[in-house]
Order: structure tokens, then sequence, then C-alpha cells
């Protein structure tokens, strides 16, 4: 049975592991604090503002994971064109995560779709929550599609992403569970998986996920960062609940 | 041990030559027939589509360079992902094309009929059907990564050495004669994808 995945999501300003919301930086950063033995996949994101930094940094920061990380690395922040896919690719990035990039140019996931596979992109909704369901957003979640999650996702598969990262600009940094309904809604509106972000603050928000929204993966910005053996204590409680997970 | 990485300009060349390179191996990335022929092992890695692989290939001459190597030489190759597909007879991707034929098996895509989600991503089991030594050392029902739409059937009865299932059963280790390969990618399965490359590498 293929096994549900939990997965850190790591995000770097300028090549600093910065937690989300707060934005703080963390010098302590190490890979040992990814325990990159038990993570099934890890995600990085350049949450650089343009011009505030060298994007040289972060593509050190990629080329790091992938050179000590023997697990799908998947990157985003930033990608536009399928210059920066290649560039990510040639220094070991797996997948890329798109958001922005395929708002302001349409013909960007198709692009990387045709000469990379659809196992190679991601489509992220950054959904914000209105009177009337979800709004996707862009831009650092400043800037509205017009769309709703679900249309925007759909919109993602039908342009070749081959997974949807969900995540909720309310609960990020929240630590008070991710939204179940948001990950009901764009799970039920596409067909490939699903990895839902924001808001995870123990452990029983990843099993809440698994069966209340039957995600493919649970994604973490926050809880990794506290000890070493963080995702392997994750795992034992999921697999304790019942749902099949990686223990190495 | 010299290894020589299949360069045809698809894939994460990278990540397999890094987990060459930890297993204690030199690892050459070329398209050059000559250089991959100076090479002990071939690995033949690879992610996108199933004929533009093919023709990437054919405009290296590589098809006839690896079916001279590997076939007439015997020089021992693992494809993995796509390149695993490719040693088959052909895949539906985008209309029938031919694969490099060395395996019996044919390639179709995942049918989302099933109840399952394509592509297949994440950790899945791996259920050894024949002796293989690509298993030494690794569990039985141990976890590997797998990302792909489609995969290879499971009639070459003789070359299939390993299942998984997804769906319906589909052939996850391929091992016959000089040919290995595998549809998951060893190289981003940490311990068990890892020993799995070096059993290739060390003891095949």
């Amino acid at each position: 049975m293929l096994c549900k995945r939990v997965i850190p999501v790591l995000t770097f300003n300028d090549g600093v592991l910065f937690r989300t919301k707060t934005f703080v930086p963390d010098y302590r950063y190490t890979l040992d604090f990814v325990d990159a033995w038990s993570a099934d996949e890890i995600v990085v994101l350049d949450v650089t503002r343009p011009g505030a930094g060298e994007r040289a940094n972060f593509e050190a920061v990629v080329s790091e994971f992938a050179r000590r990380c023997f697990v799908p690395l998947s990157a985003g922040g930033g990608v536009r064109s399928l210059d920066d896919v290649r560039r990510l690719m040639a220094i070991g990035a797996d997948k890329v995560v798109v958001n922005t990039g395929a708002f302001e140019r349409p013909a960007l996931v198709g692009e990387i779709a045709r000469r990379y596979g659809v196992q190679c992109v991601v489509g992220c909704v950054d959904a914000r929550k209105t009177d009337a369901g979800y709004e996707a957003m862009v831009g650092f979640g400043a800037r509205s599609t017009g769309l709703s999650a679900e249309a925007w996702a759909q919109r993602l598969e039908a342009d070749g992403a081959g997974e949807i990262l969900v995540q909720s600009i309310e609960r990020d940094g929240s630590l008070q569970g991710y939204d179940i309904e948001l990950a009901r809604r764009v799970r039920a509106a596409v067909r490939v998986p699903v990895l839902v972000a924001s808001g995870a603050g123990n452990w029983k928000h990843f099993a809440d996920a698994f069966r209340d929204a039957d995600v493919d993966a649970a994604c973490t910005t926050n809880i990794y960062h506290f000890t070493e053996t963080s995702i392997a204590s994750a795992k034992m409680y999921l697999s304790g609940a019942g749902i099949p997970v990686r223990i190495s | 041990m010299r290894v020589g990485i299949v360069d045809y300009g698809m894939g994460n060349l990278r990540s397999v030559a890094g987990a060459v390179e930890k297993i204690g191996h030199s690892a050459d990335i070329s398209d050059r027939i000559e250089t991959l022929s100076a090479c002990d092992k071939l690995i033949l890695p690879g992610v996108g589509a199933f004929g533009d692989a093919m023709a990437n290939l054919a405009a290296r001459g590589l098809v006839d360079g690896l079916e001279r190597l590997v076939r007439g030489e015997g020089k021992k190759l693992l494809g993995i992902c796509l390149g695993a597909q490719l040693v088959t007879r052909r895949s539906a991707e985008f209309g029938d094309t031919n694969g490099l034929g060395w395996i019996g098996s044919d390639v179709a895509r995942i049918d989302e009929a099933k109840g399952v989600r394509v592509p297949h991503v994440g950790w899945n089991r791996v259920r050894r059907t024949r002796e293989s030594v690509l298993f030494d050392g690794v569990p039985d029902d141990a976890l590997f990564y797998f990302v792909h739409s489609y995969r290879i059937d499971t009639n070459d009865t003789e070359a299939v050495v390993g299942e998984c299932d997804y769906g319906e059963p589909f052939a996850a280790v391929l091992q016959k004669d000089n040919v290995y390969g595998t549809q998951f990618h060893p190289e981003k399965s940490q311990r068990h994808g890892l020993r799995m490359l070096a059993n290739f590498l060390d003891r095949a």
C-alpha cells in the first residue's frame, strides 16, 4: 500500500532558514534538523522578496540538500521560466513548486511538464478563506487570482501539475491544525495527489488530515525544527493511529 | 569502479551520480559511446516522456551504441524509472513507441479506473517474486520511492523479480541476464535504495 507522506517544508530568506509568519531567522539550522533519514521528501522554498537577496544563496541551499539527502527534493519560490527550472534541476532538485509564475504566465506549467514530465511540477494553491469559500492567491498571498482554490487547482492540474500543494493563508504558522475543509475541497476537485500544508501544531493534526481529508501528504514548516527526532516520533504516532507511513 | 551514467538530456543525473559516489565509485555522466564503453557498468536514468527519451537516445547514436555495449559486449546496465521502461519492448505513451526491447514486457498508463491517483507518487512496498542479487540485504516488503504515471507490466515473468501494487500489480524490479531495472528511484529511497544500488555496482 502506498504510504502517506510526511514532508518538512523549509522556507529560506536569502539562504537563511526562516520560520514562516514569525520571520525570525534560525541560524541553528543544519541538515540534521530535518532528520533526513525519516523525512519522506523535503521541500525548500525561497521566500526572498524581489531585490532583497541573491538567488545564489538559495541555490546553495538546494545544492547542499541534494548532495546530502537521498530523498526527493522539491524547490520553489520565484520559479518563473523553464530556465529557472533547468537551473534548479541541474543542482539536484527533483521537482519544482510553482504558484505566482504559473499565474503570471499560464504557459509555464505546460512547458515544465512537457520538458520534465508531470511528476516534476507541484502546483501550489495558496488559499484565503472568504465568505463564499476559498480564494486562490499569488504574490506572497497579496494578489487574488480571481479564482476559487478548487478552480485554481484544476487549472494547474489541467496544465500539467502532477501534484497539488494546498496552503492556507490564515492557518500558516497558527499551529491550530490544517484547514480540513479546504484540503477536502481541493482533493475532491482534482485527480492528482494532494499535499496539505499550513497549521500543523502536533502529531494529531497530521492524523486528522490523513483521516478526515484523505490527503496524500502532510507538510509542516514548523514543528520539525524543534528536535532532531521529531519526524520519526510523528511517524510512530501515525503508525499507532493506523495510518500507513514509512518507518525507517 | 567507473560507472557510466547515460546522459540523453532527460532526468536528474546529478542525484544518481551523487548516490554512486556515496557508495564509493566514480561517476561519468556522458552521452558519448566511447566514454560509456570505457566504464565498468552503466546506469540509464531518466524522467519524462518515453517517446522523447527514445528520440533523444537515437539522436545521440545511443540506441545502436547501447545495443552494442549491453547486448553485444554484455556490459551490465541498470535502468531507473523511465530508464527501466526504456529497456522494454514498447510504451503506449503518446501512441506506441518502441523501446530497446531487452525485456519482454510493455509499458502502459496506470489505470485510474482501479481507484488510484496518477501519478503514483511516494513510498510503496516491493514484493520479491524471484531471487535477485539486487535484493541482497534488503528486507522483503521494503519501501521505495516511486514517481511515475506509466508502469511496466508483469508479462515477462523471467525478468520481473519484484512487484509493487498500485491499483494492480506492476513490475518494480527487473533482471534478465545483464540488464537490470527499477521502476522506483533507488537514489531517492534512502537506506534500502542505496543498498540496492550498491548491490548492482558491487555484487551484480
